[in-house]
C-alpha cells in the first residue's frame, strides 16, 4: 500500500505552501526521516521528512507549486519495481479532479458519513423500525401536543388507537377528526337464559352484569381493558372495573322507557325490557368508535346476553 | 454592503471601543506585534500603543488576576485567551473573583471585562486546543457569555461586550476567522438576550450557536428540498438566554433541534432544550432534539475528528425524523 506524501500544516493560518525545492527525485529510495522536499509557508522555509521508508514515486507538485495543506504531492511505495506504475501521476491527479469536479477534502468527507447521518445524533432503537402491534393495550402514546388536542376538542385517543392510527399519536392525527353527533345501534335479545341466571341468586345485580359483558366484548373486540360506569336512575354513577370507562351503562329495565341517547361525548349501552327479552342501545360517535367496531362490540353483548356462559369463555 | 471577515470585525471592534474609551485595554499573550497566532489583533499596538495592548508571560492565572483587578479599579480590560482550552487555568480568577465581586461587595464594586476566547474542532489541533467550553462560562452565575455565528454579530456583540459593566466571555469560532459577511461601516451594538430568526419555518425548529448556525442553515437547505420547512435560529448570547423567542418558535412548530458544539452531555443544548421542554411542554409533538460533539477527546486524526462534531446532514436526518412520526427515542 503506498503511503500518501501530503503538504502539511506547519502554522495555525496556513492553508496552503510552497514547494521550494525537492530534495529527493522519484526513484530514490528515502529511508524514514529522510528529508523530501522544502516548503515555504508565511514564516519560514522547513524540510519535511519522509514518514516511512520505500521509494518516492508519483510527484505530482513541482518546485515553485503552491499546494493546499493535506493535498498529495507524492507517493512513498514499498519497492522499487512500483515506481513506474505511478509514473504518470501528475496527469493522472488532473485528470481525477476534473472528472469528479471536487478537492480531495471534500470526497474524503463524502466517504466518511455514507448515509449522511451524524453518528453522534440520537439513533432510532432497532425496535421503533418494526410496525407497533395494533391496537395495543394499555396507555396510549401520543405527544403532549396531540393530548392537548384531544383534551380540548373531547377525542379519545383510545378509540383512535382502536380505528388503527398509529402510536405514537401526533397532533397531526388529530386533524381529521370531526367531533360531535352521535349514531345509534338497537339489538333485541331473548332474556330466557338471563332470566334464569338472575332468579337463581339472591344477590344478582342486572346493571353489574350487563356492565361485565360489555367489559368482556371490549377486552376481546380490542385487547385492552375499560371500565364501564354504571349511571343509575337517581343520576349517581357506580364505576365498575378499574380502568377509565370508555362506556356508560343505563340501565331502564325496571321502567317503561326503551332508550336514552347522551348528548356529551363517549358511548352509552342503554338496556331496557322488550317483551320476554331485552332491547340493548348503543350511542356511540363514529369519530371515536367507528361503524363496524360498533357492531362488532353490541353485537358480542347481545350474544352474552343470550348465552351468559360466554362470559367465562 | 460591505463584507468583511470575522476576524476584521472583532478588530474593528475593539479599536473602535479603544478610541471611544481610554480606559479600555487589551492583554494577553501575543497580543501585540504578534497580533495573536490569528492575526486578529494586527494593527492595535501601533495605534494604541504597548500600554494599552499588553503582551504578558505564558501566565493565564497571572494577567485574568491582573486584569480582574484592573477591572475592579475602573479599567475595562478586554483579556485574549489564546485557546478556548485555557479557560481550565482561570477558573479561579474568573469564576469566584470576577463573577462574584460584585454580589460579594454589595454592589460597591463591579467587573467590566471581556474575556475573548475560541471554541471550535476540526482545526486538526487535537483534544487540548479544540474544545468548545462555552457551558463552562455559562453555568456561574454573574458571568454572560456570547457566541457570535458571523463577522456581523462578531462585531455587535463584542462592542456591547465591552460597554457591559459585568464579566462576559465571548467565544469566537476558530475556524470562521477568515468568514466574511456584510458588517455596516457605521456604527452598531447587539443587544445582549436578542435572538436572531435567520430563516422562518413551520415545520421544525433548529436552534444553533456560533458556526452551528451555519450547520442548521444548510440542514434547513437540504430539508427545503424535502419539503420540509425548518426555521433556524441564533440565540446569540447563550447568557442572558432569550427564551421567549426561542418558546414562540417551538409552539409553533412543534418539533425542535438544539446543535451546539459542546459536548453533548449536561451542556448548552441540555439546558436549552430542557427550557424548552419545561415552558412549551403541551405544544411540543416529538422529544426536543440535543444535538452535541461527541462525548470524547477531540480527536487528532482528520478522520475520526470530522465525525464527533454536527453536521447539516446529521441535523437534517434527525429533522427527517421528527417529521416522520415515528418513535423517537432521543439518547
Amino acid at each position: 500500500m503506498p503511503h500518501e506524501v501530503k503538504m502539511p500544516q506547519l502554522g495555525m493560518t496556513q492553508d496552503s505552501g510552497v514547494i521550494v525545492a525537492w530534495l529527493k527525485a522519484a526513484g530514490d529510495a528515502v529511508a524514514e526521516g529522510d528529508a523530501l522536499f522544502e516548503v515555504e509557508t508565511d514564516k519560514a522555509t522547513m524540510e519535511v521528512e519522509a514518514a516511512t521508508a520505500g521509494w518516492l514515486a508519483g510527484v505530482r507538485k513541482g518546485e515553485g507549486d503552491d499546494v493546499p495543506v493535506g493535498d498529495v504531492i507524492a507517493l512513498i511505495v514499498d519497492s522499487e519495481s512500483e515506481v513506474a506504475d505511478h509514473a504518470n501521476a501528475e496527469a493522472e491527479a488532473e485528470a481525477e479532479v476534473a472528472a469528479t469536479d471536487q478537492t480531495p477534502n471534500e470526497a474524503e468527507q463524502a466517504e466518511e458519513t455514507p448515509d449522511g447521518a451524524a453518528p453522534h445524533a440520537p439513533e432510532p432503537a432497532p425496535a421503533s423500525k418494526a410496525p407497533a402491534p395494533m391496537p395495543s393495550a394499555g396507555k396510549v402514546l401520543a405527544s403532549p401536543k396531540a393530548r392537548r388536542i384531544a383534551l380540548e376538542k373531547g377525542i379519545d385517543l383510545a378509540a383512535l388507537r382502536a380505528q388503527g392510527v398509529k402510536e405514537p399519536i401526533h397532533a397531526e392525527d388529530l386533524s381529521q377528526v370531526v367531533t360531535g353527533g352521535h349514531s345509534v345501534l338497537t339489538a333485541a335479545v331473548s332474556g330466557t337464559a338471563l332470566d334464569a341466571l338472575l332468579a337463581s341468586s339472591d344477590n344478582a345485580n342486572r346493571a353489574a352484569l350487563f356492565a361485565s359483558f360489555a367489559r368482556g366484548a371490549w377486552r376481546v373486540l380490542f385487547d385492552a381493558e375499560t371500565g364501564v360506569a354504571i349511571r343509575a336512575l337517581d343520576g349517581t354513577t357506580t364505576m365498575t372495573g378499574e380502568d377509565s370507562a370508555a362506556l356508560t351503562l343505563v340501565d331502564l329495565c325496571d321502567t317503561r322507557l326503551t332508550a336514552y341517547a347522551p348528548a356529551g361525548g363517549g358511548s352509552t349501552l342503554t338496556t331496557a325490557r322488550q317483551g320476554d327479552g331485552y332491547a340493548l342501545t348503543l350511542a356511540f360517535s363514529e369519530d371515536a368508535l367507528p361503524m363496524p367496531l360498533a357492531i362488532a362490540l353490541l353485537d358480542d353483548i347481545a350474544a352474552r346476553v343470550e348465552n351468559p356462559i360466554r362470559q367465562l369463555l | 454592503m460591505r463584507e468583511i471577515t470575522l476576524s476584521q470585525a472583532v478588530n474593528e471592534a475593539i479599536a473602535e471601543e479603544m478610541r471611544r474609551d481610554e480606559t479600555v485595554f487589551l492583554i494577553g499573550e501575543d497580543v501585540a506585534e504578534a497580533g495573536t497566532p490569528f492575526k486578529v489583533l494586527s494593527g492595535l499596538v501601533e495605534e494604541f500603543g504597548t500600554n494599552r495592548v499588553i503582551d504578558t508571560p505564558i501566565a493565564e492565572p497571572g494577567f485574568m488576576g491582573i486584569a480582574v483587578g484592573a477591572a475592579m479599579t475602573g479599567a475595562r480590560p478586554i483579556v485574549d485567551l489564546m485557546f478556548g482550552d485555557f479557560l481550565y487555568l482561570v477558573m479561579d480568577q474568573l469564576c469566584n473573583q470576577a463573577a462574584k465581586t460584585h454580589f460579594m461587595s454589595g454592589g460597591k464594586l463591579s467587573v467590566p471585562l471581556v474575556l475573548r476566547t475560541n471554541l471550535g474542532a476540526t482545526r486538526r489541533s487535537a483534544a487540548q486546543h479544540s474544545q468548545s467550553l462555552q457551558a463552562l462560562g455559562a453555568h456561574i452565575p454573574g458571568l454572560k457569555v456570547a457566541m457570535p455565528s458571523s463577522a456581523y454579530e462578531a462585531k455587535g456583540l463584542m462592542k456591547t461586550a465591552i460597554r457591559d459593566d459585568n464579566p462576559v466571555v465571548i467565544f469566537e469560532d476558530k475556524l470562521m476567522y477568515q468568514d466574511k459577511a456584510p458588517v455596516p461601516e457605521e456604527e452598531f451594538l447587539i443587544p445582549f438576550g436578542e435572538a436572531n430568526i435567520l430563516r422562518e419555518g413551520n415545520d421544525v425548529t433548529l436552534i444553533g450557536t456560533s458556526s452551528m448556525r451555519q450547520v442548521c442553515e444548510k440542514a434547513a437547505e437540504l430539508l427545503e428540498a424535502d419539503g420540509i420547512s425548518a426555521e433556524v435560529m441564533d440565540p446569540r448570547t447563550i447568557v442572558p438566554l432569550d427564551e421567549d423567542t426561542l418558546l414562540a418558535s417551538a409552539r409553533k412548530t412543534s418539533r425542535v433541534i438544539v446543535v451546539d458544539e459542546g459536548h453533548q452531555s449536561y451542556g448548552v443544548t441540555a439546558e436549552i432544550a430542557a427550557r424548552i421542554n419545561e415552558k412549551a411542554f403541551y405544544h411540543l409533538d416529538a422529544p426536543v432534539i440535543r444535538m452535541g460533539a461527541m462525548d470524547v477527546p477531540v480527536p487528532f486524526s482528520p478522520a475520526l475528528e470530522d465525525l464527533t462534531v454536527p453536521t447539516p446532514e446529521g441535523v437534517a436526518a434527525n429533522a427527517r425524523k421528527l417529521m416522520s412520526g415515528e418513535m423517537i427515542h432521543a439518547a
